[in-house]
């Protein structure tokens, strides 16, 4: 039988009905699985082969696996600046199809307004389908899929990753796929480059990079007084000191501050000068953390000392964090105002100037506002 | 005379050979089968009300669990359905890549349903071992193009989501020039076996008739003798390019779905030879649309069908001009190449019972939806 | 082992024990070996079969326990030990504990009467075949047992096919051996093994025992070898004949509700019983322990025929003996896996279609070969063969194989085109839709 169809037709399949079976059938079959059986003693490693062990022996051997390879989204940062590529655009949670993308946009303190940042990014790993819709329609090319697979656990709730454990390095995904990186490469940067400008401070900044990017910040003016320096160090459980440090480090800022608004200076000295106001309002920041969580753990105890001990040191604590605040507030403006003239140096030096002065100013805002926080739980009990 | 009776037996939803949660009430004289019932529904996972609730693209990812084994041939079938829908034309070169996957599909389903029925019918796996590893071949070549092996996700309205890297080809040469050797070395193995030929022939026969009243499609209607392939009938995509030829059978039974099959992959692999010589190359053209990611059909539905490796595959839309389809309705050949179980397991002794089901080659994440 | 006691005890060491105390030494060591090797051989079984079949699917097989995964199979029981013994509920619990005992049982009493080497067999029974196909058609009651006991339909129907089956192919097994001890005058597996030294067709020549002289290079040890063989395929539960228990379609058949270390004994039993299916084929048709230098090694050790022999020549001779048996028990245990490699099973009634309309013809017709190989090898004018009376040797040989040859041949075919299926078009492709 032989029906016309177009371009080509039917055919009727050969049933072997001509041969009587005798047993050449079960013959012919034992042979192919002979042929298999000789050959597997070596290796099937090509696709023109049909025959040869083709097992991969998976823990100690490995596939090379495409570039394409697809499991678990990750997020990227860029590891020189340490900002994320994600501004929280919620594009990926939009088209998610089994919605496991949970984001906050960053928003900055001081305005309270939007900042192209992410705050918070979970992804449910285990409830995941891998189909890389949300690295498709990243428009800032932030969110990439992994490759890798071993994520067995028995701890399911570590499936539900947060951004610190998304991050990574954007080399270590142009090492895994290097061409796709490649194409991409130009375009995501660019746009990171725009969405810096509207990021302030630490807001944006991969949490791994954060403490690296501290650290730097912290080094930068070796040039402070020594005792101070070692002082707020070691003052990790003596919150007395601390206090004494806080208001100390809040007096210097004043001073410096002051300095600068009396005295026209050159850039050189301004920068100086703010570098250490700077870091004269981190160190209060810091110490007056340190001061609101000493106090709150004392009062844990509720001993009648640490009792009567403990409004008086919040109400320090609150002072030097309020003075701190205002210190950095001052600082800011100062370093706003310089800006004002627009001189080249001054230029080159603001930006970073403002950021650490804003971050200084947070930093004391945050912390007054803990400490402020504990006074009244101290006070109510 | 001793009196006798009957014996109910429940094959499945747990059984080795059900291919699935699915359950067989058979009623069995001796090893005779008198009645049996499919019941399926074990696997019911919502997937079209799912698929009203998300939007056009996000329901891309789950066609691929519709059938696991032909992700690229459901999403084939839906991305037309949609580009139906929204008036999207695709670019030469898109069309050509979709020619290319949904063919290895074919071949990997084939490959895949020849090694389950040799399984079924109690060989310790080595047709399907071999099956197997052709399988994975082309699983690699998924995952070259899509990222996954099974899930591919590969298919986009307008296009698909990346252009062939470049080592694709050269790999899709390599398995085409494999082919012909493990078609063959199968039919050696398997066609002449004198074991498969009793297990296999003038069973479970689907007679013309009963194959159209059922409305059973793909090889298995072919293997009853009708010359019905949507590719020629109402060519889709650019299926009226390609030389190729529909077997049929000529019996109706299990072993001419098997050796429809056989012939299936042949005509497959020359499909796969002239898209490759087709193919155009990658300048000017865009095969990622990425700007449809958010479909807004105009209101009005749509059906669209494909040659999917088991049977005719449609996909029905209604849209009433939202970014979500209003209806979406699958027709899944799995389903109803499914339904004459019962007539064709009639009569026949239980051992057969899971041949006949093996060679219907269901997916149950297609039947259950 | 008796002999080789006897002789160490008595004539090296000079001690002059009583012979009750030679014997019951003797037994003891045997059983004492057969009861080691038994699970040994179970062990070695699975994990060659395991390694054996996935190099034919292209695959490596086990290799993690152990060098090359030489342990997995004691990891294997490692785990059935260990695993929880389930009853299911409504069970008839002593026929369901007793069922594995019943199989197991009989499979070792076979060990009783292999022999492995010369003079290395634990009891030469003279009717050691009659012995063999008996006891090991116990086990077929313990089959029943667990399906009935289990209280499961699979397990039902399993133990239905099994005991049909086994009953089955008892008969072609026992004709096709039938053939070779019409050859050999006797049923003594010891004798059997004796027979099949020296020269194929010739026996011995010229004094030289080259230990080759194989039932199965005639054409009625052939046939009978083959015919015995598939008939140990379905009893020892091998694909294609695997039927009780295939598991595409009956779960696992009489065996579904057994765990732990009860079903460790029905792999136990089924092992060691395709071990001694092998080795019974070896030790008839493929000449046991006959192998080049066996008998002339032999010669000069500790036996019944000469006691003053050297007992290095009986280990020597104990070695090559076991090694080249073995050998043979161990190829043949190949072809089984080589066959559940390439084949599917066949359906219940095609198995009894293809036992009582093919192989039993065919070991009848087989038979008749036999007897006219005897005829023509043996036979003088008294018992009717005047014809061939002063006939040379060679001759006669010439005659009988061309005989048998033919016979064998004819045989086949014929019941080939008989057994082949029609090839008349079923009408139900056109016709009405009405189903059987």
């Amino acid at each position: 039988m032989s029906i016309q169809i177009q371009r080509g037709k039917a055919i009727t399949v050969d049933r072997r009905t001509r041969k009587t079976p005798m047993g050449q059938g079960l013959l012919r079959g034992l042979g192919v699985i002979w042929k298999h059986w000789s050959a597997s003693f070596q290796k099937n490693d090509s696709y023109k082969k049909i025959q040869g062990t083709f097992t991969i022996e998976y823990p100690e051997e490995r596939r090379q696996l495409p570039e394409a390879y697809r499991n678990m989204p990750i997020l990227l940062y860029d590891e020189q600046s340490g900002h994320e590529f994600c501004t929280s655009c919620f594009q990926c949670e939009r088209i998610c199809p089994p919605q496991v993308i949970h984001m906050t946009q960053a928003k900055d303190p001081a305005t309270g307004k939007p900042v192209p940042a992410v705050e918070s990014f979970e992804i449910e790993y285990d409830a995941c389908m891998s189909c890389g819709l949300c690295a498709e329609v990243c428009p800032f090319e932030a969110i990439k899929m992994d490759h890798t697979f071993e994520l067995s656990t028995h701890d399911h709730p570590s499936l539900t990753v947060d951004k610190t454990a998304l991050n990574r390095p954007t080399t270590y995904y142009a090492q895994i796929a290097p061409r796709m990186w490649e194409e991409v490469k130009e375009n995501a940067y660019k746009k990171l480059a725009a969405n810096m400008k509207r990021r302030s401070d630490l807001i944006g900044i991969a949490p791994q990079m954060q403490e690296q990017l501290r650290e730097q910040l912290a080094r930068a003016p070796q040039a402070e007084p020594a005792p101070e320096a070692v002082a707020s160090a070691s003052t990790t459980a003596d919150d007395k000191a601390a206090r004494l440090a806080a208001i100390r480090a809040a007096n210097a800022a004043k001073r410096a501050n002051s300095e600068n608004g009396q005295a026209a200076q050159g850039d050189a000295t301004q920068s100086a000068d703010d570098k250490a106001a700077r870091l004269a309002a981190i160190r209060a920041a810091n110490a007056a953390k340190r001061a609101a969580q000493q106090a709150q753990a004392s009062e844990a105890p509720e001993t009648a000392p640490s009792e009567s001990a403990s409004p008086a040191d919040d109400k320090a604590a609150r002072l030097a964090a309020i003075r701190a605040a205002n210190a950095a507030k001052r600082a800011a403006q100062q370093a706003q105002a310089s800006e004002a003239p627009e001189t080249a140096a001054s230029e080159s030096t603001s930006p970073a100037d403002e950021k650490a002065a804003r971050l200084a100013a947070i930093r004391a805002a945050n912390a007054a506002k803990r400490a402020a926080a504990a006074a009244e739980k101290g006070q109510e009990e | 005379m001793l009196s006798t009776d009957e014996l109910q037996i429940n094959i499945g939803p747990q059984h080795p050979s059900t291919h699935g949660v699915f359950r067989l009430l058979t009623r069995l004289e001796g090893e005779t089968i008198i009645e049996l019932t499919p019941v399926f529904g074990y696997l019911h996972r919502n997937h079209e009300q799912l698929g009203e609730a998300n939007s056009y693209l996000q329901n891309m990812p789950f066609t691929d669990r519709l059938d696991y084994f032909n992700s690229m041939a459901n999403n084939h079938a839906y991305a037309l359905a949609v580009e139906k829908l929204a008036g999207i034309e695709v670019p030469e070169r898109a069309e050509y890549i979709r020619v290319i996957m949904v063919e290895l599909t074919r071949i990997l389903n084939h490959a895949g349903a020849i090694g389950f029925l040799f399984n079924d019918m109690g060989a310790w796996q080595t047709q399907l071992a071999f099956s197997m590893r052709e399988r994975e071949k082309i699983l690699d070549l998924f995952e070259m193009v899509s990222g996954a092996r099974m899930m591919c996700n590969y298919f986009r309205f307008g296009g698909v989501v990346r252009d062939l890297p470049p080592e694709f080809l050269p790999a899709l040469q390599d398995l085409l020039e494999a082919m012909p050797a493990f078609i063959d070395e199968l039919e050696r193995l398997l066609s002449e076996n004198e074991i498969l030929l009793a297990r296999t022939q003038n069973i479970g026969i689907l007679p013309k008739e009963l194959a159209i009243s059922y409305s059973v499609t793909g090889p298995m209607l072919r293997a009853s003798g009708i010359p019905y392939d949507i590719r020629k009938a109402e060519p889709y995509s650019i299926y009226d390019r390609f030389d190729f030829d529909i077997p049929i059978g000529s019996v109706g039974d299990v072993y001419d779905r098997f050796l429809v099959r056989i012939e299936e992959m042949r005509q497959s692999r020359r499909i796969l030879l002239q898209a490759l010589e087709q193919l155009p190359d990658a300048t000017g053209s865009h095969i990622n649309p990425k700007a449809r990611q958010n479909v807004r059909p105009p209101v009005g539905d749509a059906y669209t069908r494909i040659e999917s490796p088991k049977g005719e595959l449609g996909f029905y839309l209604v849209s009433d001009g939202s970014t979500k389809p209003y209806r979406y309705k699958i027709r899944a050949p799995s389903f109803i190449n499914l339904t004459p179980l019962g007539d064709l397991c009639r009569g026949h002794k239980i051992a057969d019972v899971v041949v006949i089901l093996g060679s219907i080659d269901i997916v149950l994440g297609e039947v259950d939806r | 082992m008796r002999d080789l006691i006897d002789g160490l005890l008595n004539t090296t060491l000079g001690l002059g024990a009583p012979d009750w105390l030679v014997s019951l030494i003797s037994y003891v060591a045997i059983v004492t070996i057969i009861f080691l090797v038994a699970p040994f051989q179970m062990l070695f079984f699975t994990m060659y079969e395991r390694r054996a079949i996935a190099r034919m699917q292209d695959r490596i097989g086990p290799n993690r326990v152990g060098p090359e995964g030489a342990f997995q199979p004691i990891a294997d029981g490692v785990k059935m030990f260990t695993k929880e013994d389930i009853v299911p509920a409504g069970a008839d619990r002593w026929v369901h504990l007793l069922a594995p005992c019943v199989v197991v049982a009989p499979t070792m009493l076979l060990f009783a009467v292999v022999p492995w080497g010369p003079g290395m067999v634990p009891v030469d029974l003279n009717v050691g075949l009659l012995f063999f196909v008996a006891i090991s058609s116990i086990s077929a009651i313990g089959i029943m047992m667990a399906g009935w006991g289990s209280n499961n339909k699979f397990a039902l129907l399993g133990a239905m096919r099994g005991v049909a089956q086994m009953i089955s192919y008892e008969i072609p097994a026992v004709l096709s051996l039938l053939a070779a001890v019409l050859l050999a005058g006797s049923m003594s597996l010891v004798s059997l093994v004796n027979l099949q030294a020296g020269l194929p067709f010739v026996g011995m020549l010229a004094g030289i025992d080259l230990g080759l002289g194989w039932l199965i290079f005639t054409p009625v040890g052939f046939v009978g070898a083959i015919c015995f063989f598939i008939a140990a395929l379905a009893e020892g539960e091998r694909t294609p004949f695997d039927i009780p228990e295939a598991d595409s379609e009956i779960v696992a058949g009489y065996m579904t509700e057994y765990s732990g270390m009860k079903f460790g004994l029905f792999y136990l039993a089924q092992y060691i019983l395709n071990f001694l299916l092998c080795a019974i084929t070896a030790t008839v048709f493929l000449g046991g322990w006959q192998f080049p230098g066996v008998n002339w090694l032999y010669e000069r050790a500790i036996s019944p025929a000469n006691p003053a022999g050297n007992g290095l020549f009986n280990v020597l001779a104990g070695v090559l003996g076991v090694f080249a048996f073995l050998l043979k028990t161990y190829l043949l245990f190949y072809v089984m896996i080589w066959l559940r490699g390439a084949f599917p099973r066949l359906r219940v009634d095609q198995l009894m279609h293809f036992g009582w309309k093919f192989l039993i013809p065919l070991s009848l017709v087989n038979i008749l070969s036999a007897s006219l190989w005897v005829a023509c090898m043996q036979w003088g004018a008294e018992q009717g063969m005047g014809a061939i009376e002063g006939w040379s040797p060679w001759a006669r040989l010439a005659l009988a194989f061309v005989l048998t040859f033919a016979i064998n041949l004819v045989g086949y075919i014929a019941l080939v085109r008989i057994q082949a299926p029609t090839r008349r078009r079923p009408s139900r492709l056109t016709g009405s839709i009405a189903v059987p």
